[in-house]
Parts: C-alpha cells; structure tokens; sequence
C-alpha cells in the first residue's frame, strides 16, 4: 500500500539517485516508482502506483507544449483473452462469434501531458503501444469474425476492459512539479491481475522518441491469500479435501450446538 | 467491510455474502431444502464469476447438509444402503459433470447451458409443485380425503431386473434407477452447483416408492458426499472453489437455517409446497427473462490463458 506521506522521501531519492541511475540509459529521463511491489491482502481493495521522474537537460517551455512530451505505460503479464458476440438463436440471445486475442496485456494504463494523438505519428505510437487505440492485439488465426465485424470485437473488448478498471488511458494527467520534475498517480484497481509488471516511460521532443526508461514492478499475493491461492493451484486435492472438512465440521458443529429434538 | 476472496480473485462486502447465506439458509431452513438453487444465482447476479458460484456453492450444501444429517441420523431416519448405492451413480454423476463443464467454459456455452437448465428444470419442477401443493389446499378447503395410495402399487421401473431389497424402506426394486437417479442428480448438481433435493426427493417418493419417513434422511445423506465428491472434482479440475466465500456463505447459511426451521415449524405443509413452488418458479423465470430479452452488452470476455486465467 501507498501512502501519501511516503512520497516526500521518495520525492529526494529520486533527486539523490536518479542521476546514477539514469546513467545506465541514457542521462535524459529517469523515473522511480513509489514501490516496485503490490502486495495483495485480504483488506485489498485496490491501490495506486505514483511514478516520479526527472527529464533532465531539457527544460520545458510552459508556452510551447511541443518541445517536450512524456507518456508512461504500466502493463500487465500478458494473457490470451476471447472475445465472443452474442446472437439470437431460436429465440435466445447465445454466445455466436468469437476471436481470441492473444499475448494481450492484462494491465494496460497509458498517462501522458498532452493528447496521445498528438505526441507523435501513428507508426510510432502503434510501435511503441502508446494509447489504447495503439495497442498490439494480435488474433489468433482461427475465428469465426466476418472481416468486416474485427473492429467491432477490437473496440468492445478494449471497451470491456476499460469498464472492469483493467484499460485506462489518462492524457494530460502526468503534471510537472518543476520544470524538469515531473509525477503521476496510476490507478490499480482491485481486480488486478498477480504477475510482473512493466512501467515505460517515453520522453518525445518533436514527435520522437529522445529517450526512454522501463521498470518493473510485481503485484503479488501475500499472507493468507497467498497460501490458499497456491495450495489451490499446485496441491488441489488437499486443497478440495480441506473444504469438504470444513464444511462437514462447520455443518456438524451447527447441527450439534442448534440439537431441535 | 470488504474482503480479498483468493481464488475469484476480487474483493466483496463480507456482510452482504453473510447475509445472502444467512436468507437461503433460512429459506432451507423454512422449507427443508438445501437451498444451492437459490444461492447459486444470487452469487453470479451480484458479480462472483460463474464457474466460482457453481463450485462453492457445492462445497457451502456439503456443510448445510451436513447439518441437517445430524438430525436424521440420530432419529435413524436414512436408509444407509440405498444412499450409498445412489451415491455411486452420484459421485460417477459428478465426475462427468466436472468434465462438461470444462468442455462448456473452453467453447464459451457455460453460462447459456446453465442458464437453460435453470428454466427448464425449475420451471418444470415449480409448475409441478405448484399445481400440487393448490391442489391439496383446495382439498383441504373442501374436506374431501386423499386418495390413500394402495400398498403393493407398481409401476414400470419395479419391472426392472438386478433387483436389491432395501430393508430400511421396506423395498424391493432394481439398483439400475436407483444408480441412474444418483447419476442424473450428481450431474446436475456438479454443473448447476445445486444439491439436487427437490429433484431427488420427489424422485425417490413418487418412481421409487421410498417411505416419506426415510426419504428426506436418505436424500440428504446421498447429497452430503455427494457434493463432498463434487467439491473435490471441481477443485482438481475447474480450480474455482473459493475456501473463504464458501466459508462465509456456511456460517450464514448454517444460522438462517435454525430461524427457518422454527419458522417452518408454524406453517402447514402445502402452504410451505405452494410458497417454495413460487420461489422456484421466480429463480426458472429471471433466467428465461435474461435469455429472451436482448442483452445489455452483446460482447463478453474470458481469460483463457494468462495471468489469472
């Protein structure tokens, strides 16, 4: 969890260390995260992620928004994700067409200081996977989608996602603190996917790409939902027998302390 | 408050599944029912993923049945040998349940098949009830006796061969529908996530002839491992059976239980048949309701592979 009195140390690490670190890029952006591990608890309700960063050698020209552009992707671990359309059938709405799309991320929040369309040329972003319109959504070659229906899939699955909290797109949310410092707040919603997560930072000037940094992050269970989730997955024989004894001893229990006759 | 639930993988108010266990607990209660056709439902109305709801609620009717055992068993009102021998087509039931139920989430039909058994088989099964239970109140109402069934009365399935004599309930038939009967209801059980109850106890009083002493025992004993068998099946193969929802729904669903049962108490029998043929019917109709009526979004996703798939 972060909490918001954490951010003012953070706030002189990144001015402390960033330099070093930024060394190992290159020396024009560096960027830190408020905390490279998620842990998810049972109180987890969602969290949030700040990211911090320096665009040194630059300054930024508050009257010329094109001199000097950032956007931030957070990812998810990728997944395989089918989306189906639903028809009538004898009179009753089923599942009819579907298409599979894969190596999808199952995170995907895009942040950026001015409008995507406007960083820089289509080619560029699509490459890069900046924006949800710009994401790579490869398909799988077997589908039973109409050519002309495949946007219609694109644009409701990026839709679904968006609606669980899971797709985000925030232009013009990264603020600057000075003129070369910078931050922004990544909403992670409850329903996050566990796994790594990568975070990559772009700095444009011109519509290019001078210069950029990626960092990773981990959301993973721990505690008590860590222990049930993997004995779920890698024992679920005991796992299953464990539930049944429970509930056997809690019926058991009840029926032993409620005696009606 | 809200709580992380580990494998649906989403957090819930922990009051509101509280209390959802503790109201169908209290419905079963009422009506002496298991109640996982009504709490399946409930759950993926109020957002946990379908294949969750259908695997916990198996696990929460081992714990609410198991309950109500208790009580027979001590009233030695269960016929050990036709349970476990409906048992056995039960747990084979179950294991092809499991499968088909993999097969259906894989090709994306889960949700329309379960759907469809809703309004089929509680629609049939209230209708039933329905006409049933009115029928007796008007005859209670006009004071005309019963028709009293003659003892030594056969049908077509008492013709069957591999016949077992069941000393307990005072029977004499072939273990073919007994085991098909276990089989059919272990199924539906395992791929619906109900116990099966009301299917099961009209099918042992009216094709076999099972004395109404023993019947309810008898059913309840053959659900309890049954979906003891169905919990475990599903935690091997679906891996949806979330320990801390069931948990939650149990110790609701265990304390609505006695208030039912003492309420239950005050009501006469085929009031209760006509109130719980009602309630059948209204779970049968919001499914056909979701069915025919154009959806509110046409498009759906499912994680196949992946995180959290």
């Amino acid at each position: 969890m972060i909490r918001s009195t954490g951010l003012w140390p953070l706030l002189a690490a990144v001015l402390f260390v960033a330099p070093a670190v930024g060394d190992q890029h290159n020396s024009d952006l560096v960027t830190s995260l408020s905390s490279d591990v998620i842990s998810i608890q049972s109180n987890f309700t969602g969290t949030e992620i700040v990211i911090f960063g320096q665009a040194q050698n630059f300054e930024r020209q508050p009257n010329d928004p094109s001199s000097l552009e950032l956007a931030i992707v957070v990812e998810g671990p990728p997944q395989d994700i089918t989306t189906r359309r639903k028809g009538r059938f004898l009179g009753v709405w089923v599942n009819r067409e579907a298409e599979r799309f894969q190596n999808v991320p199952s995170f995907y929040a895009v942040a950026s200081t001015i409008d995507i369309g406007e960083l820089a040329n289509r080619d560029i972003l699509d490459d890069l996977g900046i924006g949800l319109n710009h994401i790579n959504l490869a398909v799988s070659g077997v589908s039973n989608v109409p050519l002309a229906d495949r946007d219609d899939f694109r644009e409701a699955f990026v839709r679904l996602r968006e609606e669980t909290g899971l797709y985000s797109e925030q232009e013009t949310s990264i603020q600057f603190l000075t003129e070369s410092m910078f931050r922004t707040n990544i909403p992670l919603p409850a329903n996050i996917p566990v796994g790594e997560y990568r975070v990559k930072s772009f700095l444009f000037k011109g519509g290019e790409v001078v210069s950029h940094t990626e960092e990773t992050m981990a959301v993973a269970k721990i505690g008590f939902e860590q222990i049930t989730f993997r004995l779920a997955q890698h024992y679920p024989l005991v796992y299953g027998i464990l539930a049944v004894s429970l509930a056997i001893f809690t019926g058991w229990l009840a029926g032993v302390i409620f005696r009606r006759d | 408050m809200q709580l992380y639930l580990p494998i649906a993988e989403i957090p819930v108010n922990i009051f509101v599944i509280f209390g959802m266990g503790g109201a169908v607990g209290f419905l079963s209660g009422l009506f002496g029912i298991g109640g996982g056709f009504l709490l399946t439902p409930l759950l993926i109305f109020s957002g946990i993923p379908p294949a969750v709801s259908v695997a916990t609620v198996t696990t929460q009717v081992v714990a609410s049945s198991a309950s109500a055992v208790v009580t027979y068993w001590r009233r030695k009102a269960i016929d050990l040998k036709l349970a476990t021998i409906l048992l056995v087509g039960g747990v084979f039931g179950s294991l092809i349940g499991v499968i088909l139920f993999d097969v259906l989430q894989s090709v994306g039909q889960l949700d329309l098949v379960i759907s469809l058994s809703y309004v089929t088989f509680l629609g049939a099964i209230g209708s039933l009830m329905l006409f049933e239970s009115v029928r007796a109140i008007r005859r209670r109402k006009s004071g005309v006796a019963p028709k009293a069934r003659r003892p030594g009365q056969h049908n077509w399935i008492h013709g069957l061969p591999l016949k077992v004599r069941f000393r307990r309930s005072k029977l004499y038939v072939s273990v073919i529908p007994v085991v098909g009967l276990g089989a059919i209801i272990g199924f539906l059980g395992t791929v619906l996530g109900i116990g099966g109850g009301f299917m099961m106890v009209p099918a042992l009083i009216y094709l076999l002839r099972v004395p109404t002493s023993i019947v309810i025992g008898t059913s309840l004993f053959q659900i309890l491992f049954t979906m003891a068998a169905a919990t475990i099946f599903h935690a091997m193969g679906t891996k949806t059976v979330d320990i801390v929802l069931a948990m939650t729904l149990m110790i609701g669903g265990v304390i609505g239980a006695q208030f039912g049962a003492r309420m239950g108490q005050n009501l006469r029998g085929d009031q209760l048949r006509l109130l719980l043929a009602l309630l059948v019917m209204g779970v049968g109709l919001r499914f056909a309701v979701d069915l025919l009526l154009v959806p509110e979004d046409l498009y759906s996703i499912a994680i196949r592979k992946g995180a959290g798939a």
